[in-house]
């Protein structure tokens, strides 16, 4: 099995040292397509949200400030850079950091919002983002200890063993941990309930996006086939 | 309808890092049967553990050689050919540093070793990108923090 099994046709490298970045026609598409909703979102302004009100005939809107406004675009740039850059990485170790990288900054986004609820589901949120830090580097060194490198264009031509099956698990269950897919999804549902839609939405996109990078990733270094 | 209330607490926010946190002690545990298998052949390589502290070396354990700038040191990269200077900045040591290896033969384990030398070699040269990344981390952390610090995202005094 080689790179082109799951990516399609192998486009190019960029050479950063011992971190190649790499572009298969797969990559290439997901790199594209998080670059274009990030400049989306970088020109966008937010929704408000209006509530209709008992007893009365006027609405009540929620609104985002201007500060607010400035940091979480800053932030949803800022994931958005790091979603893009962890679609193209070659490099284990990399990846994880992209991934750290936007699970601090889906805290950050959040963590401007004036409602208590969303503010108590971010900090569960922010635990376990810190405790999946450790499945997700120690899965990475587990991957190194077994195969020596953390290129996956190395990665790609040794032949799996057991340790590096149980490393690629941690690796798996870290990003579970850090973007809040399936059983761990309650406290990333819970922060979305808060006005400044478009904002909110880079938080679903990077671990979307990041999910099925990472089943390529563990298919990389697993190879099933 | 076990499975729903099961469904049902999993669906409470405080819940989640106790499960999360289960999970990953059981995965942690499962390791322990897991046969290691280390690869002897790594990318960054080190000489025998007490070879240079037997050879009185103040530098042990991590003399690699080199002269700076004109002789490499023993550094491997993964792909030499995207990294032509590899080694050489490896045997630099800043003028305080030489002055305390000719003290002691314990400069090696001490907290001076850390200017120049092998820890610079990967972290700013052949796996640079990572310090970037890392920096911008930390620097993320510290825009939320010192925004919340500033602004008080809740009025405190009402709840």
């Amino acid at each position: 099995m080689d790179l082109t099994t799951l990516g399609g046709q192998f486009i190019g490298i960029i050479p950063l040292g011992d971190i190649v970045l790499y572009f298969t026609t797969f990559n290439l598409f997901m790199f594209a397509a998080v670059l274009v909703f990030t400049v989306l979102i970088a020109i966008s302004r937010t929704e408000s949200q209006v509530e209709a009100q008992f007893g009365t005939l006027k609405d009540r809107e929620k609104k985002v400030g201007k500060a607010e406004f400035k940091i979480r675009r800053f932030l949803a740039i800022v994931c958005g850079l790091a979603t893009a850059g962890a679609m193209i990485t070659g490099d284990v170790f990399d990846f994880t950091l992209f991934v750290a990288l936007i699970g601090i900054v889906n805290i950050g986004i959040v963590a401007a919002v004036k409602e208590i609820d969303v503010l108590d589901s971010a900090f569960q949120y922010g635990i376990i983002a810190m405790i999946a830090s450790l499945p997700l580097f120690g899965g990475a060194a587990f991957i190194l200890a077994s195969t020596g490198t953390l290129s996956l264009l190395e990665i790609v031509n040794i032949p799996t063993t057991t340790l590096m099956l149980f490393g690629s698990i941690l690796l798996f269950l870290g990003v579970a941990g850090e973007t809040g897919v399936a059983p761990f999804f309650a406290t990333k549902a819970e922060m979305f309930r808060t006005p400044g839609s478009p904002f909110l939405l880079i938080i679903h996109l990077s671990s979307l996006m990041v999910i099925v990078r990472i089943i390529e990733i563990l298919l990389i270094i697993n190879k099933p086939f | 309808m076990r499975i729903g209330r099961l469904w049902n607490s999993l669906a409470t926010p405080k819940r989640i890092p106790r499960v999360f946190s289960i999970i990953l002690g059981l995965v942690l545990l499962a390791g322990f049967i897991v046969p290691l298998t280390y690869d002897v052949h790594q990318l960054y390589p080190r000489p025998t553990p007490q070879l240079q502290i037997s050879e009185k070396d103040p530098l042990a354990p991590y003399d690699r050689g080199g002269v700076p700038l004109k002789e490499p040191g023993i550094v491997k990269a993964q792909y030499p050919n995207y990294a032509p200077a590899e080694g050489m900045v490896t045997g630099y040591l800043s003028p305080i540093s030489i002055g305390v290896s000719n003290t002691t033969l314990y400069y090696g384990t001490s907290i001076y070793s850390s200017p120049g030398g092998l820890i610079d070699e990967i972290l700013y040269y052949s796996r640079g990108f990572d310090t970037v990344l890392e920096s911008s981390i930390l620097m993320m952390a510290f825009v939320v923090a010192s925004w919340v610090a500033i602004h008080f995202t809740m009025r405190r005094r009402e709840d």
